[in-house]
């Protein structure tokens, strides 16, 4: 059975240092800012499943994060808009994510960023995301 | 007689609202992902019109920089390479970043913040920064 898209009530999250999310909606950089005040400056090893997942953030996506079932979010139509390539050899501004799945997810607001490999294989997918 | 239909305002909505009003913030932290939530909040997709006077602006955020936006002697953040304060977008537009129009920075400080926008404006941005990172190095 499809997981997408989400239609339940909006349900806020109670714990943002969760390993586990699971039909929740949620700001990326209020997840961050708790992993940072607890730890390294990242988000590592966390499941998100049926989420609905709110930017403004990039994602810098590291080793280890998958994405099962995800909707990337309104590309308007060309699905380069969602991607953004660090000019420099680091991504300062970004929120990097390490050994994180996101299974049955939508994402508002959020773009990606990452390898060269990473964002040959997001430009890829097929525009109508 | 008192209307009874409005469901009063919550705190936290009436912070919201306050906050998007303001067009000038002067000597404080700004919290950027918070302020742009915020505002998506009250309808509009990107921040206008507003004056930061020696503010700590904080992210984690990148800032598509838009028509009319200056940054005036202000830190840009830490970086060993200007370049990598910078973002490229892939498409003509951006997802994910915090959209400023008409917004002016004045002796601020950015942290774990990137920027972003049009070809010509990252070109002149990588430029500046470059030249400011020249000066810094040999100063």
């Amino acid at each position: 059975m499809s997981l997408l898209p989400i239609n339940r009530p909006v349900a806020l999250v109670e714990d943002f240092g969760a390993a586990v999310f699971e039909n929740v909606d949620l700001t990326l950089f209020e997840v961050f800012a708790h992993a940072a005040r607890n730890g390294p400056g990242l988000i590592q090893g966390r499941t998100f499943k049926g989420c609905r997942i709110q930017g403004p953030a990039i994602i810098l996506v590291s080793n280890g994060v998958t994405f099962d079932e995800t909707n990337f979010g309104d590309s308007r139509g060309d699905i380069r808009n969602l991607v953004l390539k660090p000019v420099g050899d680091k991504a300062i501004g970004t929120i990097p994510m390490r050994d994180c799945a996101f299974i049955g997810c939508e994402f508002y607001g959020v773009g990606f960023t990452g390898t060269d490999e990473f964002v040959a294989q997001i430009v890829a997918l097929p525009n109508s995301l | 007689m008192t209307d009874t239909t409005q469901t009063p305002m919550s705190a936290e909505e009436k912070f919201g609202r306050e906050l998007v009003a303001r067009t000038t913030f002067e000597k404080e932290a700004v919290w950027l992902p918070s302020l742009a939530v915020h505002h998506m909040n009250a309808g509009q997709t990107f921040i206008e019109g507003k004056t930061f006077t020696e503010c700590l602006i904080e992210g984690p955020a990148v800032i598509a920089v838009m028509n009319g936006t200056t940054f005036d002697t202000c830190h840009m953040g830490v970086a060993q390479n200007p370049r990598t304060l910078l973002m490229d977008p892939r498409g003509d537009m951006i997802a994910g970043a915090v959209g400023m129009s008409n917004c002016r920075f004045v002796r601020c400080r950015f942290v774990q913040v990137a920027f972003t926008g049009a070809r010509e404006m990252l070109d002149e941005m990588e430029k500046d920064l470059a030249s400011a990172w020249g000066t810094a190095v040999q100063a």
